[in-house]
């Protein structure tokens, strides 16, 4: 097509001049102007910004109408009568399945408004033809207001435009890029912090280990401590899973580099964040159950209804109670002080009272990595048909370690071939994780048996059953997938990645 | 991309007003239209307030397409753009006389806007000339409106004689009856009697109405100014009728 100038867009040097701009305009263009639209817009996002940081805006305009904008542009508008705090609330359409796509289990939340004031114009010529659309957007938001005005061009009116653009110079600043709602939401500071993304943690090869656990664990337990409102609140199920994750990398990594730290101190820290970390178990397992609900009732034929309504609502009636005393240890002040003193510990200044401690950080991870390497090998290679289920648990807890010690200190290792081996990693841990899933929900179905309640116990059996021919399946595929992670390939990779540098300064204490 | 000519070989049947009515509509039901005034009277473009440039460059229209997309103007309306006539389209048809290929060259350029169009449509001069082989080549559809009176009868039975001896594919035209008066014995029978004999008319008649004459004073489409009148009423009409034809 023929070249089409842009829309452009100025900030108004003065808010209320537009009346002015419109009067400077009318002695060149004859112009018809729309009387104002007011509209406020509430903008929704999850807990992690998904929508934000995937360039989406959820809004709602009206009363009832949601819409979902990409890049700027809406894509999609659902009206909705009922309240929505999750992506199934939402009838089917493009708006919905992108919500699911984004968001999964996170819970919707209002996370800023704006108060639009947009007031249309054309300007026409002697035929009275439309040569240039225009419009003020006044924008009220966060701490501030604005008042912008936009000049549209028509394909063939390109003097036209340009004629308007230098009769508004005078009345405007310099023009701004993407104007659109995403802009006005960053121009008004009307953003919540969790958009902004968090700092990211620097760690340089060269600094001490102690140094580094330190910064990471603070940084980590802060993260999760995040997530505490949400869990108490019970907004999503995510929020407590979040912060779980966090406090497993915490104590994993205190776990893995627990030499780096002075011996005192971690035997405290550990116990502390055990003891916090023990208090949310059994709501998690709760959660997980309630989460797959659907999937159960696929699994079993008609007939079994009864028995897992039933099942479901024992587990509902615990939820609520085991959620209640979560939320009320978590507001607690033994809990407030418990983790302040894991802070206040971990934020002091390095002691270097091991030997590791004052090593530089990459060499030790390195030496570190292939260890724990090693080990797992040696672990692979003694699994045969006799090996306990507890076995193949325990070197999934050891991929699990693997995994994180890689991701903690990620940045230090080439990008490619680190982001590969986590990929095959990761295909192992699913395949090994699932394993372990249908052993846990055996146990955890077991605990309801109850042959007093002839309904429950035979949905009960059913799932059992069910599930305990999932695991026996799920035995081989997870033998299968060690033999093919761990490959001679592998090792000369870890051998390679790991094992090359000078360890002569790390000695043998790793 | 489709492209529809409004097209008759006798002035005064409604031509104009069809292409600016069936663009509007087209536009309206969300296609990204573009209207192309080969009449040099350049009504179309007038009811649309769209002046031409002054250059003549009419000589260049059969060149290339991208002597096309300079001229290309917006509309007051969304989705439908405009190419205006020029008084020097008159001369297409000595134009098209003296080059090759000739009859396939008003496709060939029309193929450049298949990206940026959904819809293209021809508002013809009233002849049988080079011009008009061109568009027949060039469209999917010939929109021809036909008042039903004898004179009109006859003028369509030579278009679809010379459809016949040129062997261009029948099933292009597509015709309706135009500026009908009900009641006139006249148009009642001749509506009649042609709907039986051609299975090429659409069941859409458009009224012989004021407000379609007013077009020229409003400069506008009758749907602008006349939203609930019958003579609008029948171009929404005739354009769901047309954008089915179109789909299938």
């Amino acid at each position: 097509m023929n070249h089409l100038p842009s829309t452009l867009t100025w900030p108004l040097k003065v808010v209320t001049c537009s009346n002015d701009i419109l009067l400077s305009l009318q002695v060149k263009f004859t112009t018809d102007v729309c009387p104002p639209a007011e509209s406020v817009h509430q903008f929704y996002d999850d807990f992690d910004s998904h929508l934000w940081r995937s360039d989406h805006l959820l809004c709602k305009s009206a009363k009832t109408d949601f819409q979902l904008y990409q890049n700027d542009q809406l894509i999609d508008t659902i009206k909705t009568a009922r309240p929505v705090q999750f992506w199934w609330h939402f009838s089917e359409g493009l708006l919905r399945s992108k919500l699911k796509k984004l968001t999964g289990l996170r819970a919707i939340l209002p996370i800023a408004s704006l108060d639009l004031l947009k007031t249309s114009f054309l300007l026409r010529n002697c035929d009275q033809k439309i040569v240039v659309r225009g419009s003020f957007t006044q924008v009220i938001g966060g701490s501030a207001t604005h008042c912008y005005l936009t000049l549209e061009p028509l394909r063939g009116y390109q003097k036209e435009f340009d004629r308007a653009v230098n009769i508004i110079q005078a009345s405007v600043l310099d023009s701004v890029n993407d104007f659109g709602l995403k802009f006005l939401l960053l121009s008004t500071n009307s953003l919540p912090a969790q958009n902004k993304l968090p700092e990211k943690i620097s760690i340089d090869k060269t600094m001490e280990i102690e140094r580094a656990v330190r910064v990471m664990a603070v940084a980590m337990l802060n993260e999760a401590q995040r997530n505490v409102e949400g869990v108490i609140s019970d907004i999503d199920t995510e929020f407590l899973h979040h912060y779980r994750v966090g406090f497993r990398k915490v104590r994993s990594l205190l776990a893995l580099l627990k030499k780096a730290l002075p011996v005192t101190m971690i035997a405290h820290l550990r116990a502390e964040l055990s003891i916090i970390a023990g208090k949310t178990n059994k709501l998690r397992d709760l959660d997980v159950f309630l989460l797959e609900q659907e999937r159960y009732r696929l699994m079993l034929p008609v007939g079994f209804e009864n028995g897992l309504d039933e099942l479901y609502k024992l587990i509902n009636s615990q939820r609520k109670r085991e959620k209640n005393a979560v939320a009320t240890y978590l507001a607690s002040e033994a809990y407030q002080t418990r983790i302040s003193v894991c802070l206040q510990a971990l934020a002091e200044e390095p002691m270097f009272e091991t030997t590791l401690a004052a090593k530089p950080v990459l060499a030790v991870v390195k030496k570190l990595l292939l260890k724990r390497y090693q080990k797992m090998l040696s672990m692979s290679r003694a699994i045969n048909k006799q090996t306990t289920d507890e076995e193949i648990h325990q070197l999934r807890i050891e991929f699990k370690k693997l995994r994180y010690l890689i991701e903690f200190f990620v940045d230090l290792f080439p990008k490619k071939r680190v982001h590969k081996l986590l990929a095959e990693i990761k295909k192992v841990q699913t395949v090994l994780g699932d394993f372990n899933d249908y052993c846990v929900q055996i146990d955890f179905l077991t605990a309801y048996m109850d042959h007093s309640k002839i309904e429950l116990t035979k949905a009960l059996s059913g799932l059992i059953a069910i599930l305990h021919q999932k695991l026996i399946e799920q035995r081989i595929t997870a033998e299968a997938a060690l033999v093919t992670f761990f490959t001679e390939e592998m090792t000369i990779e870890f051998n390679l990645q790991y094992g090359a540098e000078s360890m002569e300064k790390v000695g043998e204490s790793v | 991309m489709k492209v529809i000519a409004c097209y008759s070989m006798k002035g005064g049947v409604g031509k104009t007003a069809t292409s600016v009515n069936i663009a509007y509509w087209a536009a309206k039901s969300g296609l990204k239209t573009l209207l192309i005034d080969l009449d040099p009277q350049g009504a179309s473009s007038f009811y649309f307030r769209v002046k031409p440039s002054k250059k003549q460059w009419g000589e260049r229209f059969f060149q290339a397409y991208e002597a096309l997309l300079k001229h290309i103007k917006a509309s007051d309306f969304e989705n439908l753009d405009i190419i205006p006539a020029h008084l020097s389209f008159r001369n297409f048809d000595s134009l098209l006389s003296g080059l090759k290929k000739r009859e396939s060259r008003l496709k060939r350029i029309l193929k450049g806007f298949n990206k940026d169009y959904d819809l293209v449509i021809l508002d013809c001069p009233p002849s049988i000339s080079h011009l008009s082989e061109s568009i027949f080549i060039a469209s999917d559809i010939v929109l021809v409106p036909v008042i039903p009176t004898t004179l009109s009868e006859r003028t369509y039975e030579q278009l679809l004689d010379f459809f016949k001896e040129h062997k261009y594919p029948k099933t292009h035209i597509t015709s309706f009856f135009s500026m009908v008066q009900s009641q006139k014995s006249l148009h009642k029978a001749t509506i009649e009697g042609m709907s039986q004999r051609y299975k090429t008319f659409l069941k859409t008649t458009i009224p012989y109405s004021a407000d379609i004459e007013k077009m020229g004073e409003h400069k506008a489409p009758v749907d602008v100014f006349a939203k609930s009148k019958p003579a609008n009423l029948a171009y929404s009409e005739l354009w769901k009728e047309i954008a089915k034809l179109i789909k299938s």
